[in-house]
């Protein structure tokens, strides 16, 4: 195959993001003349590679092996490793989940092929994909350049396309196996756990009003507060304000947080750092409030105000509650 | 326990920049410079666990031109004991397998046990660096690294994974973590430390001659976000702002 | 608990500014020549030097080639020599030349220079030569040991805003010197409570101060002459307000634009970085700015008052230097080249007063016979009655400039000495609702006070008791209210402060964060109520080339 993507599990059921870079395999492979292949890995492996049966790609490779039941950098980056040295497809697609940043740089390192990671978008020159990225926290975005032909390594950032695109089909599925020597494994992981108990599921919510380090001090946010309940949102942040101890974790909206596509995402004092709008970028619409008219936030933003929330916010909930009444 | 603090230098984070006008790099003349943030708590859990243990040294490891000194002075200052400084002059030479080989090049007889470094640098954020850098001398990884606990041999370290789950694992020595900020909280240098800084020790070598093989990828210059929607902006008093954002929302988003 | 540091050196210099750092390079060169050895270190708050650094500035190089006999100009670094010149008087509309340019205002063999750039490269000279320079480090108070200096106590580093201790809490250190010298530049805090204990300003006018308020703006290649030099007088000011606006060619296509407020003003309505978009107005600026991007901002009040208004610069165990002390030239615009002038004739002071153990202030008031017998007291000395002349209005200060010219500097031509009170005093119980009405903000080329205060790349530590005390913010909300209508709301170019609604009334929300160091609010306050301390070491703006 031209496109081999790596699926990620998620409870036996293939990433939301290892589903988008399918639909960008297609994309791409489509606009290119690519065939895809998929590789499904790790405890589910048969489940992942069953799923992904339905999808219109070559075919799929089912990869088990004890030791890659439990995730682990030293296994996984072996195993991806060798199946790509012995598939040789041109690309490799991955989404950039937190575990592809933890172990896809050691594939790289182990090919000696290029890991272009977190890509937001692509062109096609000469017949041939050219990815770009994001740079200096979002401000700026670059293309970047290959020295030499394949194979290369790709994660995508999230929505960077959309698992509503992906055709249907139907492809055979063929068992891979690698030899991983039980010395190289020298990570012994634990369970993982939750940190914060309860909280609101922020990615089931239809409104959420977020609140940014523009807020300037926890006595202002029950000005967003107030907003939120006026209009029946849920209320989430940015990494700052979580950090700052003004809100509890849980209400963090970014890699590291919820990710979130609601209806509306009312951003207030947010300037849009990577970080953060890979957690909802999704969303149908973005309405962004800030004082800073660089920020990059606008960017994706249906709607933009550069003015100071503290003096808008007051006034928006007042006159949400009075429409309301 | 010996370890290697890896720390780049980036642009200021209040700074606003601009392309330069050749459209290669950013205009670097007007802009302050400032050690990455992630790096600056990489190098706080460095001096914590080298107070923990109670011997060994914390050797900080900087790639970039000559202004990347400040960051490292800043480095010694805080307690680190020495410094090499890869110079390299281009600013954007950035290939994380390039760099991360000259950096394995550099320390590979140091016998370091444990290599931090910070999760990504503020500039490209790559966040490949100190990864490959531990797979090219056989260290174990670990990324998004929140907690540390050293034991006999090996290394406990807290991972974070995403939507508020998190993960223990313990890993054989010698490690290479990529830390997350906000793990800890970086001291302030002290009068006497910055005082001591200026004698300890930084080796100078040349990227190009320790850089021993070839980029993999390199950037196409740098360009402003095209906005791919159309943004209304909405202007004027806060009167009418309000005005218009209830429209929006009753009519044309319907919050209801 | 960590515990406080203690420093022990000979010669603590505070603020690293040019008085400083040259006032250090000389002192070091000295202490080799005499084969002495000492400890010399310099105290800056910001996070590096040239941080908190902002001027015009057009330098004559007297002080530096002093300084430096064996450089050339070549070696300084400066944006370039002034290559032409001109003078103007703008109304709204139309600029007019003035006939010829008169010569205490020419710039003839002087040099555009970046302040940021030059203290930085002082700086690394200083470093070269052994001496500690701890950036992120403010001077909050002074030793004493009776009425001797014997220090500086540094800021605590790590105090919530309820006032408690952080996890990272350090305590400030005590760094004991024989000769602390004061260089912290306009309105220093340590220099404010060394003049009120030790009643410097006896028998001595005011200080006046006047505001500068700045925009570099980055020009479309090759369209900007390095070393073009233009002054204006007029608009927006008007003929009752001191001051005027500057316009420089730097390198990188730099035009470096400012005004210049006195800060004795009567209308408490007057806002300078209003006046700054206003001044942006005009055509001819316009026609020349438009094609740009403002890339920076910065505020910096600078001393006015002249020879009359310096203190006594010397006490037992500390000597004042530079703007500090108020070495400014208001007539020619320039104070880079006294101030280091000044930091030289300190550090030969303390050079003697090292080799003899002796730090009184007899000893150290060797200093001041040294600045009377220099070219300082010469330059200062014809100007020393120029910016009280400005009390008459525009028209009244330039007739009684152009007499002290031809009278050596005396008042109206025939007086030694005017007398002028504080700027502060002068301003009226008048509240004008409306001065800037007209105005509009554009967010490209016009920019209301919160966009430049983003682009002055100023930050704090936010969670920290606010660095800006006022000794009783009732004042604030009913008699400062009704007789001047909150003046500080207008002063500060950095929207520090705000009136807010608060339930019936208004309050007074601090935005310390936004601050730049300037000083306004400290000098300006009608009540003077207003006390700037250093906010934590190494917060405040990261100016780069300002």
């Amino acid at each position: 195959m031209d496109i081999l993507v790596v699926l990620e599990d998620k409870s036996g059921n293939i990433h939301r993001m290892s589903q988008e870079a399918i639909a960008g395999a297609q994309q791409i492979g489509g606009e290119c003349g690519l065939s895809i292949g998929v590789l499904a890995l790790g405890e589910n492996a048969p489940a992942l590679a069953e799923q992904a049966s339905q999808y219109a790609v070559e075919e799929i490779l089912s990869l088990e092996n004890k030791y890659l039941f439990n995730y682990t950098a030293d296994g996984f980056a072996a195993a991806v490793a060798q199946v790509v040295s012995s598939e040789n497809p041109k690309y490799v697609f991955f989404g950039h989940t937190y575990q592809i940043r933890d172990y896809v740089p050691r594939v790289s390192a182990k090919l000696k092929r290029p890991f272009l990671n977190d890509i937001v978008s692509y062109s096609v020159q000469g017949g041939k994909p050219v990815f770009s990225k994001q740079a200096f926290n979002a401000k700026l975005v670059t293309a970047l350049q290959l020295i030499d032909d394949s194979p290369c390594i790709v994660s995508f950032q999230s929505a960077a396309f959309s698992s509503d695109t992906i055709q249907s089909g139907l492809a055979s599925v063929r068992s891979v196996t690698v030899n991983i020597d039980a010395g190289s494994i020298k990570t012994v992981p634990e369970d993982p756990f939750q940190e914060t108990a309860g909280g609101v599921d922020l990615s089931s919510a239809d409104l959420i009003v977020s609140i940014g380090r523009g807020i300037s001090k926890e006595e202002n946010i029950s000005i967003a507060q107030e907003l939120a309940k006026a209009m029946g949102a849920e209320i989430a942040s940015s990494r700052p304000v979580v950090d700052s101890g003004w809100l509890p974790p849980h209400h963090q909206v970014g890699s590291s947080g919820q990710t979130v596509a609601p209806k509306l995402y009312l951003a207030l004092g947010i300037s849009g750092a990577i970080q953060h709008v890979v957690g909802m970028k999704g969303s149908k619409n973005i309405v962004v409030i800030n004082k800073d008219p660089d920020a990059p936030l606008f960017e994706i933003a249906d709607y933009g105000v550069v003015g100071d929330l503290l003096e808008i916010v007051p006034k928006l909930t007042e006159a949400i509650q009075a429409f309301k009444n | 326990m010996n370890i290697c603090v890896l720390v780049k230098q980036v642009p200021g984070s209040e700074a606003h920049f601009s392309v330069s006008a050749d459209g290669l790099w950013i205009q670097e003349t007007e802009l302050p410079f400032e050690m990455n943030e992630s790096d600056n708590y990489a190098l706080e859990e460095a001096l914590q666990i080298r107070e923990q243990k109670g011997t060994g040294e914390v050797v900080i490891v900087s790639l970039g031109p000559d202004r990347c000194q400040k960051a490292i002075r800043e480095a010694l200052a805080k307690g680190a004991d020495r410094a090499i400084h890869i110079k390299e002059d281009a600013p954007y030479n950035t290939d994380p397998y390039a760099i991360a080989s000259a950096l394995a090049n550099t320390i590979k007889d140091e016998g370091f046990n444990l290599v931090l470094s910070g999760l990504q640098s503020d500039d490209l954020g790559f966040g490949q660096t100190g990864v490959i850098l531990g797979e090219l001398l056989g260290m174990t990884t670990a990324t998004l690294v929140v907690g540390t606990e050293v034991l006999d041999g090996k290394i406990r370290v807290k991972r974070e994974l995403e939507a508020g789950w998190f993960q223990w694992q313990t890993m054989d020595l010698p490690a290479s973590l990529a830390i997350q900020s906000g793990l800890n909280t970086p001291r302030y240098p002290t009068l006497k430390g910055i005082m001591t800084a200026k004698k300890k020790e930084i080796k100078e070598l040349s990227f190009a001659d320790i850089c021993a093989v070839d980029e993999l990828q390199s950037f196409n210059g740098l360009s402003v976000q095209h906005a791919e929607k159309q943004t209304e902006m909405i202007a004027g008093t806060v009167d009418q702002i309000v005005a218009r954002l209830v429209d929006i929302l009753k009519n044309e988003i319907r919050i209801n | 608990m960590a515990e406080r540091e203690v420093l022990d050196l000979d010669v603590l210099f505070v603020g690293a500014g040019p008085a400083s750092l040259a006032g250090a390079i000389h002192l070091k060169r000295l202490l080799r020549e005499s084969g002495q050895e000492a400890n010399v270190a310099v105290l800056e708050k910001a996070s590096e030097v040239g941080a908190h650094s902002l001027s015009g500035a057009i330098v004559d190089p007297r002080a530096l080639r002093e300084l430096f006999p064996n450089y050339n100009d070549a070696d300084f670094p400066f944006e370039a020599e002034v290559t032409e010149e001109h003078l103007y008087y703008l109304t709204a509309t139309k600029k007019i030349p003035f006939p010829f340019v008169p010569p205490p205002m020419s710039h003839h063999n002087c040099f555009v220079t970046s302040l940021g750039k030059l203290t930085r490269w002082l700086g690394g000279i200083c470093e070269e030569d052994g001496v500690d320079i701890f950036c992120g480090f403010a001077g909050t108070e002074l030793l004493y040991d009776g009425d001797q200096v014997i220090g500086v106590r540094t800021g605590d580093r790590g105090i919530d805003k309820n006032g408690e201790k952080k996890t990272q809490f350090e305590p400030g250190a005590d760094i004991h010197a024989k000769v602390v010298i004061l260089g912290e530049g306009t309105r220093g805090s340590l220099t404010k409570k060394l003049i009120n204990r030790h009643e410097l300003m006896q028998e001595r006018n005011p200080q006046v101060w006047a505001v500068g308020v700045k925009e570099l703006w980055r020009m479309p290649v090759g369209t900007v002459p390095p070393g073009c030099v233009t002054h204006t007088m007029g608009f927006p000011l008007g003929h009752d307000i001191f001051g005027g606006a500057f316009l420089y060619g730097m390198q990188n296509d730099i035009w470096d634009l400012g005004l210049v407020v006195g800060l004795d003003y009567k209308n408490p309505a007057v806002d300078s970085h209003h006046e700054l978009q206003r001044l942006k107005n005009h055509p001819w600026i316009r026609s020349l700015l438009s094609a740009g991007q403002m890339i920076a901002y910065g505020a910096k009040s600078l001393p006015e008052g002249g020879w009359y208004s310096i203190p006594r610069l010397a006490v037992d165990g500390a000597l004042l230097i530079g703007d500090s002390a108020g070495f400014m030239n208001g007539q020619r615009l320039k104070g880079i080249h006294l101030a280091m002038k000044s930091g030289m004739l300190a550090a030969e002071t303390t050079a003697e007063a090292l080799s003899t153990g002796n730090f009184t202030a007899t000893q150290l008031a060797d200093y001041e016979s040294r600045v009377e017998s220099s070219w300082i007291r010469d330059e200062l000395w014809k100007v020393r009655n120029f910016h009280q002349g400005f009390d008459r209005g525009l028209l009244g200060g330039l007739a009684n400039a152009g007499m002290g010219l031809l009278t050596g500097g005396r008042g109206w031509g025939f007086k030694n000495r005017l007398f002028s009170e504080a700027g502060h005093k002068k301003m009226k119980k008048i509240v004008e609702k409306n001065r800037y009405k007209d105005l509009q903000f554009d967010g490209t080329y016009l920019f209301d006070k919160v966009t430049d205060v983003y682009y002055s790349a100023t930050a704090h530590e936010e969670n920290q008791v606010p660095h800006l005390h006022i000794n009783d913010q009732n004042v604030c909300t009913t008699k400062c209210a009704e007789e001047y209508g909150n003046p500080c709301v207008k002063f500060c170019p950095a929207d520090v402060y705000e009136m807010v609604p608060d339930g019936d009334g208004q309050r007074l929300q601090i935005n310390f964060s936004n601050c730049v160091h300037c000083k306004t609010c400290d000098i300006m306050d009608p009540y003077q109520i207003i006390d700037w301390v250093p906010p934590e070491g190494g917060d405040g703006p990261v100016w780069v080339n300002l």
